[in-house]
């Protein structure tokens, strides 16, 4: 039996220790917004927070994380409101096919916590373990810096993301 | 060779495939199709299969197109929503089932590729929608007794002088009354949301990880399922080690499909492991002889040995050469790729007596449940196929291999299954961009006009695979049956594949000009990928009209100009993207230009890369895009698809390449089949050429020009010709 918290919940898990988070995440908790997309820590479609940090979960044995804080894409904001980076996701239509985008956001959540107002280079240093194979890169890192202004000019810092309610939510139509 | 080809399009008509034949027809099937009026409560407007309002003013609407990251769940609601004057994102988007009453227009089927959505359903969605409009207005005309004129809509309601009523007050009366047709469209000169840059409506739900994928089905009971199948592909189960494996914690089952061994358990991670236990001996197919290095040294014999078959003559021909003071000649090439979709394959399936439900990101759903039903003995319309969004498609999920190992290993093992596919089993397990090589001869006189323009390609065709895939679900059962017992062979005979010389000749104006094809099957899978055979004919096209122009001694540009006379939309892309693009005064310091432009799927697009070159690396450092595709539907989803084919075009331009030693691919993940990652992607500007004329591809035409433009700027950097893809100055 393994404990850890999930997005703030405490939790206990009896899969194999030797498990990868992502599936124990995916098909013991039916949390299904961390993808898969290679099983060997290169493209960042697993990412999640290990206390605060991101990490590849799909190589990261469930074993390690005992007693730890895990938090996922279902996690950043409260249902059906969108936290800062997220909604300049929304502004700049960076998704395309959506599937690396979890992995994106996570990763971008990660920087901005620890580095509210990141450089270019900084921006590439921290999203170069996440591959979109759609190429959206452009406007990822268009976003990334909208938040970083949305979040300056509220005042608050990258870790204490602004929340927005949605305009433009989808209702039911989208998992049709 | 023959010269009387058979063309793909004749070939699809012979055996029945395209129904009304690929022309466009303005019409959607308007039948009432029975069972497609969904429930969404007593009093709804069933307008047809695609578009129904409900009591509660809600629009739903059928998307019948795979949404797979080109934005088509936006652009064809984005149509609707113009003709009912109502926001796009106040739409309830479906993903419509398998039925008639989607199939395109154009080919008859139930597919999404081929950049034809916006191209083929600009008119006829809008004229659904025009129609549901009249119906809604005339219902509102009759129960509030005013003239039909005095009333107009206005997101989601009925604005009548007396006030405003939702949509839901009218739909019980509507749902009474003849459907209308042929309602006038819209003017253009009143759109609110086409041509306007809307932010994309499946945003939201791919932000908070609320999008639903075919990986993310799930539901109480499914087991998870693992394959192993021979390292050469094609390759039969001899032996394997199952009572092992099956004595494994948590492996319910463990089968054998033939192509391979499947073990069946409760949590994919025991059962990836427990599949790796098998042990299988292999009985090896002939494929394994196969090696790439091999291969192409054929191609390049049989480009000097075979004549070819004719794909394209005009002028003299070839023999306009006969007469030239000098002949440039040059020889080019591109390998095999795999896809890559960033969702590798899977298929979750559950069979239930006579019927099965499916759950697989495809782009084909019509052959999902055809293959289905084949595979588990069901009739087709007992296979209900649910559709979700897909993590990336280009071609690959057109294919639907991974569907038919699912079918069996839920029939062998009387488990719901869910099949995953490792990423390495993706990478090795592809229907690959055929490797290609390809030989120039041209001829340019003294006034820098091209006079003759000789090509000639050889490699496998793309096409048939898609045959061999949809034919035994298309064909009149008796026929089917025939087919199934020998897919593979049934298209053996086929003779020209129009994907395969495409894009070589079309673009430049010549008095002669001529292309011919040797086809070399290698007997590996190979198919659609992005873009198709313009994927390496860009390629090669574009290097070889450069090293016309520098032959020639005119600016490269210069030379493209005079020589697209034309086509004027082409000769404007060229002229666009070398303006925005600075051409002859690069912006990034100390960095050279290429350019080179193409036209594929109706559209015409151009690109200047800025490059430089460190230490042997080549840097790209700034693409400008100049794109004509008649009236953008979304400009900024025109923008965000050449950002992508250009991003996707330059991992082929750097990276890309499949490599087969003894029948198996090498390559297996992202470390040895890298991807362009955020640091390596250029600064992308995309202009689009503003125009009324009717909506052309956008998702693969931004990809052809990309690989030329930077081999173009490289050749500038230091006077080396990169004739091979991926480009390596090593
Ligand atoms: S799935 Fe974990 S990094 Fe790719
Ligand atoms: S949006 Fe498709 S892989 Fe990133």
């Amino acid at each position: 039996m393994i404990n850890f918290t999930l997005n703030g919940k405490a939790v206990s898990t009896e899969a194999p220790g030797d498990t990868p988070l992502l599936w124990v995440v995916r098909d013991y908790f039916k949390l299904k917004g961390s993808k898969f997309g290679c099983g060997m820590g290169l493209c960042g479609a697993c990412t999640m927070h290990l206390d605060g940090q991101a990490i590849r979960t799909c190589i990261t044995p469930v074993a390690a994380i005992e007693g730890k804080s895990v938090t996922t894409i279902e996690g950043v904001s409260p249902k059906g409101a969108y936290n800062s980076i997220q909604q300049a996701w929304i502004d700049h239509s960076v998704p395309q096919c959506g599937y690396c985008q979890s992995g994106q956001i996570m990763s971008a959540t990660a920087l901005l916590a620890r580095n509210p107002n990141p450089t270019d280079a900084e921006i590439d240093q921290a999203m170069q373990g996440n591959i979109c194979r759609c190429g959206t890169y452009p406007r990822i890192k268009a976003a990334i810096k909208k938040a970083v202004s949305d979040n300056g000019s509220n005042g608050s810092s990258g870790s204490e993301v602004a929340y927005y309610t949605p305009s433009n939510q989808l209702e039911g139509g989208n998992n049709a | 060779m023959n010269e009387a080809l058979t063309t793909r399009r004749q070939f699809l008509q012979m055996v029945g495939v395209t129904g009304g034949g690929l022309v466009v027809s303005v019409a959607l099937p308007a039948c009432a199709a029975p069972g497609l009026n969904f429930d969404h409560g007593a009093g709804t407007y069933f307008h047809n299969a695609l578009i129904q309002i409900a009591p509660d003013s809600r629009i739903h609407f059928y998307n019948p197109r795979s949404e797979m990251g080109q934005g088509v769940y936006n652009g064809m609601t984005t149509l609707i929503a113009e003709e009912l004057s109502t926001d796009p994102d106040k739409i309830e988007v479906h993903f419509a089932p398998v039925h008639e009453a989607y199939q395109s227009p154009e080919s008859g089927m139930q597919s999404t590729g081929g950049s034809t959505s916006m191209r083929v359903f600009y008119t006829p969605m809008r004229q659904a929608a025009a129609n549901a409009r009249e119906a809604l207005l005339q219902a509102a005309a009759e129960q509030l007794g005013v003239a039909k004129d005095s009333l107009t809509l206005d997101n989601g309601k009925v604005i009548a002088e007396s006030g405003s009523y939702p949509f839901g007050d009218f739909t019980a009366l509507a749902g009474q009354r003849p459907i209308p047709e042929n309602a006038p469209l819209k003017p253009a000169a009143q759109f609110k949301y086409i041509g306007k840059e809307t932010s994309r409506i499946d945003a939201p739900a791919k932000v908070d990880g609320s999008a639903m994928f075919g990986l993310d089905a799930d539901f109480p009971g499914l087991k998870k399922a693992v394959l192993q199948r021979c390292p050469v592909a094609g390759g039969k189960v001899k032996s394997f080690d199952g009572d092992a494996v099956k004595a494994m914690p948590g492996v319910l089952a463990v089968v054998d499909i033939e192509t391979g061994v499947a073990v069946v358990g409760e949590h994919y991670w025991q059962t990836r492991q427990a599949a790796e236990k098998l042990n299988i001996e292999w009985d090896l197919p002939e494929l394994a002889d196969l090696s790439t290095d091999k291969y192409f040294t054929q191609l390049r014999q049989q480009l000097t040995e075979d004549k070819g078959g004719k794909a394209h003559r005009e002028g003299e021909g070839a023999k306009g050469l006969e007469n030239a003071s000098e002949v440039v000649k040059a020889e080019y090439s591109a390998p095999f790729l795999a896809h890559a979709t960033m969702e590798p394959m899977n298929c979750t399936i559950k069979i239930d007596g006579d019927k099965a439900d499916v759950w697989t990101s495809t782009q084909i759903p019509q052959v999902v449940q055809g293959l289905v039903a084949r595979h588990a003995g069901l009739d087709a319309e007992n296979v209900n196929v649910h559709s979700s969004f897909l993590g990336g498609g280009f071609g690959r999920r057109l294919y639907s291999d991974y569907v038919v190992e699912a079918t069996k290993i839920a029939v062998a093992s009387g488990f719901p299954i869910q099949l995953i596919w490792s990423r390495e089993e993706d990478t090795r397990n592809d229907v690959y961009r055929p490797g290609s090589v390809a030989r120039f001869e041209a001829s340019v006189n003294d006034d820098g006009l091209i006079d003759t323009f000789f090509v000639k390609r050889a490699g496998a065709n793309a096409f048939p695979a898609i045959i061999d895939s949809a034919l035994p679900t298309l064909m009149p059962l008796g026929l089917a049956e025939w087919v199934g017992n020998r897919v593979e062979g049934v298209v053996a005979g086929f003779e020209l594949d129009t994907t395969s010389t495409e894009g070589l000749y079309e673009d430049y104006d010549a008095p002669n000009k001529e292309a011919r094809h040797v086809t070399v099957d290698s007997g590996l899978s190979v198919g659609f990928w992005r873009s198709v055979g313009h994927s390496f004919s860009g390629f090669f096209k574009e290097s070889f009209i450069d090293e016309l122009a520098h032959h020639a001694g005119v600016d490269p540009y210069e030379f493209r100009m005079n020589n697209s006379k034309k086509d004027k939309r082409f000769a404007e892309v060229i002229k666009l993207a070398a303006t925005k693009g600075n051409w002859g005064n690069p912006r990034h310091a100390g960095a050279t230009q290429g350019i080179a432009a193409h036209t594929s799927f109706y559209s015409r697009v151009a690109e200047v890369a800025e490059v430089s070159v460190e230490n042997g690396n080549i840097k790209v450092h700034r693409i400008t895009c100049a794109v004509d595709c008649g009236l953008a539907v979304n400009p900024d989803i025109v923008k965000a698809q050449m950002e992508s084919s250009i991003i996707y075009g330059l991992t082929a331009t750097l990276y890309g390449k499949i490599d087969i030693e003894a029948g198996q691919v090498r390559q297996s993940n992202f470390h040895d089949y890298p991807m362009l990652r955020m640091q390596e992607a250029p600064e992308i500007e995309v202009h689009i050429v503003p125009s009324q004329e009717a909506p052309t591809g956008v998702g693969e035409p931004g990809l052809p020009p990309v690989a030329a433009a930077v081999a173009n700027a490289v050749y500038k950097a230091t006077g080396k010709r990169l004739r091979e893809l991926p480009l390596s100055l090593a």
